[in-house]
Parts: C-alpha cells; sequence; structure tokens
C-alpha cells in the first residue's frame, strides 16, 4: 500500500489549497472527500435537469489573491465575473442602488439623502483603509498571549506594532469595528435607514445575531475584506458556479502531484503513543500516513475524528462549547423567467447584480427575532442573486436560475425541523420575493429548499454553520477554534487542523488553509 | 470672590474631584442644578482609597452589603412557590440553588472564583487612568507593560477567560455554566443594567463584571452607601444649589462658568465638569474642532432605566427583590425597548436602603425627552402588576422625565453606556480618555468618563490626579 506523506481529511477548499500548498512543496498528497465531488459547501450541481446551481455558497470575494497566484488558478479555470450592482427594493415602492459606476451610485445616494452622499466616500474610504490594516493579521499565525514562548512574544510585540502604527484615528475606528454593532457603527455614518439597513446584513450573514447586536460590525468588516484586490466591488461570481472554484483548486493540486479520492469518507484518525500515523476510512480501509490534516470544523476534526483519552480535557469542554448556531438557509429556484420588481420593473441591469430583501433596519432586526426565540424569519433578509444573467451557461437558453441567500433559518427549530417545516420556509421565502415582485411565484419551475439541517447533513458543517464556527469576537484569532490550540496543531502529533474553523476562517477564503499548510512545512513534518 | 476651580455637579463623582483638590490647596466652587441634595442611594462600588484619602468614614459614611444580597420568587404564584435567596456565604448559596439545580449548586464556587479574579483585573484598571496604547512616553509603555504582566501573573487561565469572556453575551457566558433559569435570570440581569442591550447582545459579560467590580467573591450586585451625602458633609469646599452651569470657553480656553438664571459669571482658570459629556461640550466644542464635536455626538447614551421608589405599608424582609425569571424574559423585555416601546414585561429590581424602597425598572427607553403622561401611568401599572402592588405605591422618573428635569443626555444615569466600544481610551470618546477636552482648562469628571458609572468617586478621583 501506498504510504503518503500528507492525508487531508475534505475536500473543501481549504483542504484543497493545503493540498496543493503541500504538494507544491514537494509532498505526496491525498485529499479523502466524502461526497462524489469535491467543493465541500463550495459545489455546482445539476440539480434540476439544465439547471445548474451553486447550492450553498454562491459568491467570491475574499479568495486570497496571493493562493490564485501561488496555485495559477486562472490556468486551471477560475474566472471570476463581477457582480455589477446592488438593488434594495423598499415597501413603499422605491429603491436604493448602487451601481458599478460610481458617480451614478453617489446620485442615487444623493437623492436619499445629500447628507448620505458626502458621507459615503469618506465610509468607502475608512472602511478600505480598515480592510487593508486587518489584512496582514489574516495572514498570520495568531501568537499565543498566554504563552512566554520567544516566538509568542515576538508575534504579540509585532502585532503591538502594527496596530500603533496605523495612528490614533484608525486605531478607535478598528476598536469599534470589533466591538460594536453595525447599526451602531453605520448610525455614526449615516441616516438613510435603507442604506444603513443594506449594509449592516453583511454583518449579519452566518451570524446568529441582528444588526443591532455587538459584534457585528466586525463581520461587515470581513465582508469588505473582498473589495480589495480588485478596486471597487470584487464581489464576483466565478463561471460555473463556485463550484467552479472548488475544481481550479483541485486541479491546481493534482497539477502539483496530489491525489483526491471522492467517495471516500474517514471515520477516524489513527493515533499511535500520540501520534497519527494514518486514517480509518468508512469502509474500514487503513491508510497510513505521516501527517494528518483535518479541513473539517472544530467539533468533527476533535470530538469526531479523535477519541477523547487523545485530548486533554479542557480541550474537550472547550471545543463543545465553541458556537457554531447555523442561520442561515438557501432557496434555490428555476425560473421560466425573470421576475419584475415593483420597484423597477422589466427585465434589466438590476438582474446582474444582486437583490438585497433588507427594506429598514426593523425588518431585519424582526426576522432576527424570530430566530431568538426558534422560529425561521417570517419576513427574512435575503440576498438575491441570478446566476444565469451572469454566466448563461448555469441554465437552459431562456430560462433562469435564481440563488436566495436566506436568513434567518435557526439550526435549533422549535419542534426541529420537518419536510413540512422546511416547504413552510421555501414558502415564507418565495411569499416575501412574492410581495416585492408580483406574479414572480407564477414563474417558478422548480424549487430547491435547504435548512441549515440540510446544511450539516450535506456537507458535513455541524449545525449548518457556513462559517464552520461562528465568527464572534471570541471566537477569532487566537481563540479560534480554542485557546492554545489556534495555530493549526493538535494535541496529537502529526495532526492538523486546516479548515475554515481555525483562522481567520469563513468565506471561500483559503487562507486558512494555507496558513495551515505554511505551518506544516516549516515544522519538517 | 475668586476661585481657583469650579466643579459643576455635586455628585458623588463632582464632589470627589472638588475635595482632591481643595486638598492640594485650591479654593473650590461646586455648582449644583438640584435645590436639594438628591435622597437616592449612591450604588455601586467606593474604591477604599477614596474613603480612606478624604476620610468619608469619620464623615459618617454607610456602606450597605446586604447578607443575603438578592432575593428572587419562583414559580408558583406569588410567594406561593417559594423564593431562592442568595447569601455572602458561599457555602450557604450552594446550599440554597440545590434546591433548583445540584449541578448548578455544584458549579457555583468556581465561578463566583473566576468571576472574581476578573473583577479583580478591573478594579485595579479603574483606579488608575485609562492605559494610553497611542503613547510614545517610556513610562506610560513601562506602566501598560505592567498591567499586561499583572494580568499574566494571574495566570494563563485569567488571560483566556479576559479576551474570551469580555467580548461576550452575558447569556452565552451562563450558558456555559448554569442550567437553572431563575439563577440565570437573576445573573443575567446584571450585564444589562443601563445598557440598550439586551442579554444576548456582545459586551454584556463585560457588563456584569464592571458591576461585580468591588464586591466579594459570590455577590453580584454592587453595594450601596450614602456617598453623595457623606462627602457633601465634608468641610472644605463651597457648594452653591439650585444653579445650573454653563462652560464659558471664549477663544478655546475655559475661563469659568456662567450660571443660566441670573446670567451671573464665575471666573476661574480651571473648570470642571462632572455633568455628562454630551450637554457639557455640545454647547461650547462643537465649532472648536468637528472631529471631536462628531465624536461628541456619537456618544451613546440611551436611556432606558426608570428609577424611583416603591411605597409599601410594612417593610419588606428581603434587600434586594429581583423580577428577570429567565434570560429569555429579560430578552424580550429588551425586544420592545429595541422598536422604542416600554417593556411590556420589565425586569424590576426593588432595592432597600435604608428603609427606603428604591425601583430599577428596565426597559424603559428614552424617546423624544417629552413628558407622556399616559405612558407615564402605564408604566407605572405594569410595574405594579409584576410586583403585586398597587399603582399608587409606585413612583417612576422615566429617562425623558430625568433629561427634562436635570438635562443629563436621553437620561442615561452614566451619562455614556458602558459598551466595549466606550470603555478605557474610548471613554468618553476616542482620543480624549485622560479627563482633559480640547478646551484648555476644561476637565471632565464625572461618569461619562473611565472608569464610567456605577463606582462613585473613581472617575473624580482619577480626573483630579490628573489635573494635580
Amino acid at each position: 500500500m501506498k504510504q503518503y506523506d500528507a492525508i487531508v481529511i475534505g475536500g473543501g477548499h481549504n483542504g484543497l489549497v493545503t493540498a496543493a500548498y503541500l504538494a507544491r512543496a514537494g509532498k505526496s498528497v491525498l485529499v479523502l472527500e466524502r461526497r462524489p465531488r469535491v467543493g465541500g459547501a463550495a459545489v455546482t450541481e445539476e440539480i434540476f435537469p439544465g439547471f445548474k446551481f451553486t447550492m450553498f455558497s454562491y459568491v467570491v470575494s475574499l479568495l486570497r489573491p496571493e493562493i490564485i497566484r501561488d496555485l495559477d488558478l486562472p490556468r486551471h479555470g477560475l474566472h471570476i465575473l463581477p457582480l455589477e450592482s446592488t438593488v434594495t427594493p423598499m415597501e413603499n415602492g422605491d429603491y436604493l442602488a448602487g451601481w458599478a459606476d460610481h458617480d451614478e451610485t453617489r446620485r442615487e445616494l444623493y437623492r436619499h439623502s445629500p447628507r448620505d452622499a458626502e458621507a459615503y466616500d469618506e465610509y468607502g474610504r475608512l472602511m478600505h483603509f480598515m480592510a487593508q490594516a486587518v489584512k496582514p493579521i489574516l495572514g498570520m499565525v495568531p501568537p499565543d498571549p498566554t504563552s512566554f514562548a520567544p516566538g509568542d512574544l515576538a508575534g504579540l510585540l509585532k502585532l503591538g506594532k502594527h496596530f500603533r502604527g496605523l495612528g490614533a484615528e484608525r486605531l478607535h475606528a478598528l476598536v469599534k469595528l470589533m466591538t460594536m454593532s453595525s447599526a451602531d457603527f453605520l448610525d455614526e455614518w449615516f441616516e438613510t435607514d435603507v442604506l444603513k439597513a443594506t449594509k449592516s446584513a453583511s454583518g449579519i450573514i452566518g451570524t446568529f445575531l441582528g444588526p443591532r447586536s455587538p459584534g457585528t460590525a466586525y463581520v461587515l468588516l470581513h465582508h469588505y475584506m473582498g473589495e480589495l484586490d480588485g478596486v471597487f466591488r470584487a464581489w464576483g461570481f466565478a463561471k460555473g458556479g463556485t463550484g467552479a472554484v472548488s475544481e481550479a483548486i483541485a486541479s491546481a493540486a493534482r497539477s502539483f502531484g496530489a491525489e483526491i479520492r471522492c467517495d471516500a469518507g474517514v471515520s477516524k484518525v489513527l493515533v499511535r503513543t500520540g501520534r497519527a500515523t494514518g486514517v480509518v476510512l468508512e469502509n474500514g480501509d487503513e491508510l497510513p500516513a505521516g501527517i494528518v490534516v483535518s479541513s473539517l470544523d472544530p467539533r468533527r476534526t476533535f470530538l469526531q475524528l479523535l477519541e477523547p483519552e487523545h485530548l486533554p480535557s479542557h480541550l474537550v469542554a472547550d471545543i463543545k462549547r465553541f458556537k457554531f448556531r447555523g442561520s442561515s438557509g438557501k432557496v434555490n429556484l428555476a425560473l421560466d423567467a425573470l421576475p419584475s420588481f415593483t420597484c423597477m420593473p422589466g427585465v434589466g441591469r438590476q438582474h446582474r447584480g444582486a437583490i438585497s430583501i433588507s427594506p429598514s433596519l426593523d425588518y431585519v432586526e424582526r426576522a432576527y427575532d424570530d430566530a431568538k426565540y426558534g422560529e425561521f424569519s417570517r419576513r427574512p433578509y435575503m440576498d438575491i442573486v441570478f446566476p444565469s444573467m451572469i454566466d448563461p451557461g448555469m441554465a437552459p437558453p431562456g430560462k433562469h436560475v435564481m440563488s436566495i441567500f436566506v436568513q434567518y433559518a435557526p439550526y435549533n427549530l422549535n419542534g426541529g425541523w420537518t419536510d413540512a417545516k422546511r416547504e413552510a420556509f421555501g414558502d415564507a421565502v418565495v411569499n416575501t420575493v412574492e410581495s416585492f415582485a408580483p406574479g414572480f411565484k407564477s414563474q417558478i419551475l422548480h424549487r430547491q429548499v435547504i435548512t441549515p439541517l440540510d446544511i450539516e447533513r450535506i456537507t458535513g458543517l455541524s449545525e449548518g454553520n457556513i462559517f464552520a464556527g461562528e465568527l464572534a469576537l471570541h471566537q477569532l484569532f487566537f481563540l479560534r477554534p480554542a485557546p492554545g490550540w489556534a495555530k493549526f496543531a493538535t494535541p496529537v502529533r502529526g495532526f492538523f487542523q486546516c479548515g475554515s474553523g481555525t483562522h481567520p476562517g469563513g468565506g471561500i477564503m483559503g487562507a486558512s488553509g494555507r496558513l495551515a499548510a505554511m505551518r506544516i512545512l516549516k515544522d519538517g513534518k | 470672590m475668586s476661585y481657583d476651580a469650579l466643579v459643576i455637579g455635586a455628585g458623588a463623582n463632582g464632589l470627589v474631584t472638588a475635595h482632591y483638590l481643595a486638598r492640594a490647596g485650591k479654593h473650590v466652587l461646586v455648582v449644583e442644578q438640584r435645590h436639594a441634595a438628591d435622597p437616592s442611594a449612591d450604588i455601586g462600588w467606593v474604591p477604599d482609597v477614596v474613603i480612606r484619602d478624604l476620610g468619608l468614614a469619620r464623615a459618617g459614611l454607610r456602606i450597605e452589603q446586604p447578607d443575603p444580597w438578592i432575593t428572587v420568587p419562583l414559580a408558583g404564584g406569588r410567594g406561593g412557590g417559594g423564593t431562592l435567596e442568595l447569601s455572602r456565604d458561599i457555602g450557604r448559596s450552594v446550599e440554597a440553588i440545590r434546591h433548583i439545580s445540584p449541578s448548578d449548586a455544584a458549579k457555583w464556587p468556581e465561578f463566583c472564583n473566576r468571576m472574581r479574579t476578573l473583577a479583580g483585573v478591573l478594579e485595579r484598571l479603574y483606579l488608575v487612568p485609562p492605559p494610553d496604547i497611542e503613547s510614545t512616553d517610556a513610562r506610560e509603555l513601562a506602566r501598560i507593560a505592567g498591567l499586561g504582566l499583572y494580568v499574566r501573573r494571574r495566570g494563563k487561565q485569567t488571560v483566556i477567560d479576559l479576551a474570551r469572556i469580555l467580548p461576550m453575551s452575558i447569556t452565552e457566558l451562563l450558558d456555559d455554566w448554569f442550567e437553572s433559569d431563575v439563577l440565570k435570570g437573576l445573573l443575567g440581569a446584571l450585564g444589562i443594567w443601563h445598557l440598550k442591550q439586551g442579554p444576548r447582545a456582545g459586551g454584556t459579560a463585560f457588563n456584569f463584571l464592571h458591576h461585580h467590580a468591588g464586591s466579594p467573591a459570590g455577590v453580584f450586585r454592587p453595594p450601596r452607601s450614602n456617598v453623595t451625602q457623606a462627602l457633601s458633609a465634608l468641610p472644605g469646599v463651597e457648594v452653591r444649589h439650585g444653579e445650573r452651569a454653563n462652560v464659558l470657553a471664549p477663544n478655546g480656553r475655559a475661563t469659568g462658568v456662567v450660571l443660566e438664571k441670573s446670567g451671573e459669571e464665575i471666573l476661574a482658570p480651571l473648570v470642571v465638569s462632572s455633568a455628562d459629556p454630551r450637554s457639557t461640550l455640545q454647547p461650547v466644542a462643537i465649532e472648536l474642532d468637528p472631529e471631536f464635536g462628531r465624536a461628541v455626538d456619537n456618544i451613546k447614551a440611551r436611556g432606558v432605566v426608570a428609577r424611583g421608589t416603591l411605597t409599601l405599608e410594612s417593610t419588606p424582609a428581603y434587600s434586594t427583590l429581583c423580577i428577570a425569571p429567565s434570560l429569555d424574559y429579560l430578552e424580550h423585555a429588551y425586544d420592545d425597548a429595541k422598536y422604542g416601546r416600554d417593556s411590556a414585561t420589565p425586569y424590576v429590581e426593588v432595592q432597600k436602603t435604608d428603609g427606603r424602597l428604591e425601583l430599577h425598572v428596565q426597559y424603559v427607553p428614552y424617546t423624544d425627552g417629552a413628558a407622556n403622561v399616559q405612558r407615564h401611568q402605564a408604566l407605572q401599572l405594569r410595574v405594579a402588576q409584576v410586583l403585586g402592588a398597587q399603582p399608587s405605591q409606585v413612583k417612576l422618573h422615566s429617562p425623558d422625565e430625568e433629561e427634562l428635569q436635570h438635562g443629563s443626555t436621553e437620561g442615561h444615569l452614566y451619562h455614556g453606556e458602558l459598551t466595549l466600544d466606550q470603555i478605557l481610551f474610548m471613554r468618553p470618546v476616542p482620543g480624549w480618555s485622560r479627563y482633559r477636552t480640547p478646551i484648555e482648562g476644561l476637565y471632565l469628571c464625572g461618569s461619562g468618563t473611565h472608569p464610567g458609572g456605577g463606582i462613585p468617586g473613581a472617575a473624580g478621583r482619577n480626573a483630579a490626579r490628573e489635573m494635580l
């Protein structure tokens, strides 16, 4: 039997990135994926004949540019198409739009509030700068502040210097972003409610928080990282869907010599005398390897792949405490024709961008109130895109696919999720869209409703959390996933973590996978 | 008559500053808008160093640390389900908690110790000016390093707890430890004190620890005292009552105050305000520096607490009665406030001090600064229902009424919410945490400055030391 240098468990984008970097450094690498295809939560599937869907995650913005460069992803088929705009229909029939053209966006804002139009550029500059300021931290292995090791002290010192180098004003802005709610933070800048609602929505994505909950301003910033390297609005859509991103990384990994085996779920990591020696597959086969890397979320990595006796009890307690609380669902629709929105009738450029159903802060906050007490939102926040408008290959000619990201759908629904509840949730989504686009329901050919429970069942993400663990302040940096174990290592020698549940985590970013690979290569073994 | 220093406001912090200045040989006048001293108790930890420095024990200071420190009615009708009473003695509390949850009882001692250690770190931070993280001064850097080292010496667990717990919500913190709704409700209530946030909001765990500072392990309600009264009795400082004073600051330099009623100007080279930063600074600082002005406008001081008194025919046996049966109860109470309504089922606490029964009712959000008779009566009725009393026995001041009568911005008792973005070097506004303002000669010394409300005298002492 072939002995691999490294086995990577899970063929999601982070697992693939780790595998690619390890293979590039000359290691023999095997990736084991439980499903029939790679990608994890970044997959494109033809769910209804002729209609292809990005089942779960649907936009690409955060993928680290150094990964695109190092792995030469465009050569492996990565092609990102820009999302042109964001239109928010309002309940009074008006709308708020942000267009690709900066001046046009300003004019549109001016229509709502001259003051906000003035503040918009300054706000954009600040967020752009803050994202730049945080960027080096995303590319850094978090130092452990409880350790007196020289490496950790040097790391802390470097961090301190970096923050002080920002200057007072920006340092204060950073503290605010780390601690405030997105609603409060935006209140300091803008007065137009629908603008604040639409902006704050990116602060709640993937969290079990409302726009008025502290901590959401950080998620707001996290989503701004995407607007870095491609000037403004690097929010984009991968040609062929997000599955194409996974395929590109997989192709790059293979080109460096990595092997990828699908339909090969791993049940356990083999541990002998405190050292990982390989894995056991679900079918009972044992595969030996010098290094084992898990891209699964922390709960599965520590509590499922290992036995409790391999871990110190406080780590088991920390991981059990790690919060997942999936809160988002997805509705994928095959459409006969594009919906016409009351605020902007007909078919037009609005369909080439995102439609944000976030008409007011109170609307989004109320959506959260439902979830807080264990119900799905009766009128949810939604982020809608029409991938077939950007990439015609996604649907048969003349037909369309519509991807609706929905919040909130709590994993722990009162009474639990059932088929009937899933359909009721789908109805709530469709009916809410209908209220902004009358006649829309009659255009639906097929409907797929995905709850957090479905996300968990299909992708393995615990509680269906799309970030493999909430991006809450107390679950970031040296606390992600647990204090003392944020540097990709585990208490089992030769067993590493590389998924989104490690620093910096979240989104199709790949940073965790890359940092983990660097760490493994540096360790030599 | 000439003064070396004028202090606006004769609350605990204003008086503490005035007395420290007076002790340093300054001739000080305090101007207070109220005609008579506020009879309500001071709630919060009075630092020992203030008591010692100013000789407050001899001036009649009484600090009440009731034992048992809290009484909570258990479900099963009024009194029918018995009560949960928690004591200073951890062992007795364990016994009491055992009746509702053996598992929670087992965790109580460890929880109390962990929280005490963290509150101890806060206490140390609170008795000195906040660390100036922008400073390049070697002494300040050494001081920050010293604080860091102090924390590290408390052990690994303390460093992790601080980083993990401070940004958490009180709900998450309590869910980590306990299962009993009753226990989590009474503890969680302390985490939302004077915040327009619910128990699920990040930072409420910090607010909980803030209010634990100064209390012994196992006691999660701050002591109550007559510190303002004791300070008023101290000789050495002149106080003028019944005058609302505004800062005089021509050409960006404070020269004194002007009294609102008579227009009389009183001059002094040093002006210190213990009033809230927004009402102090908005009239004078806005044109001076637009950035600073914007920061002052952005101070969040959204009053959410109605305070008042309860009059009963006979004095009840409890020292503190808490109606906050669960974290969800508190969260529901907050939901109303989010949309600008008074809580349909508010969190109500009755605090007995010197025989007086004082009320803390949350959430009663500040709305428009106007008195609204209908709203007032509806609230009175609700609080009476919650307590099983007659509406006529309940007297309340909403934040709107508080602002109308005393001018404190949005009726916020702490002059600014204790959220993570408004503490330490961010309080009262980022970069101006050392009690100074862009107006030369004008200082702040009230709850709006570090370390904030609920610690009477700490800000006043820190401010006076900065001035001297």
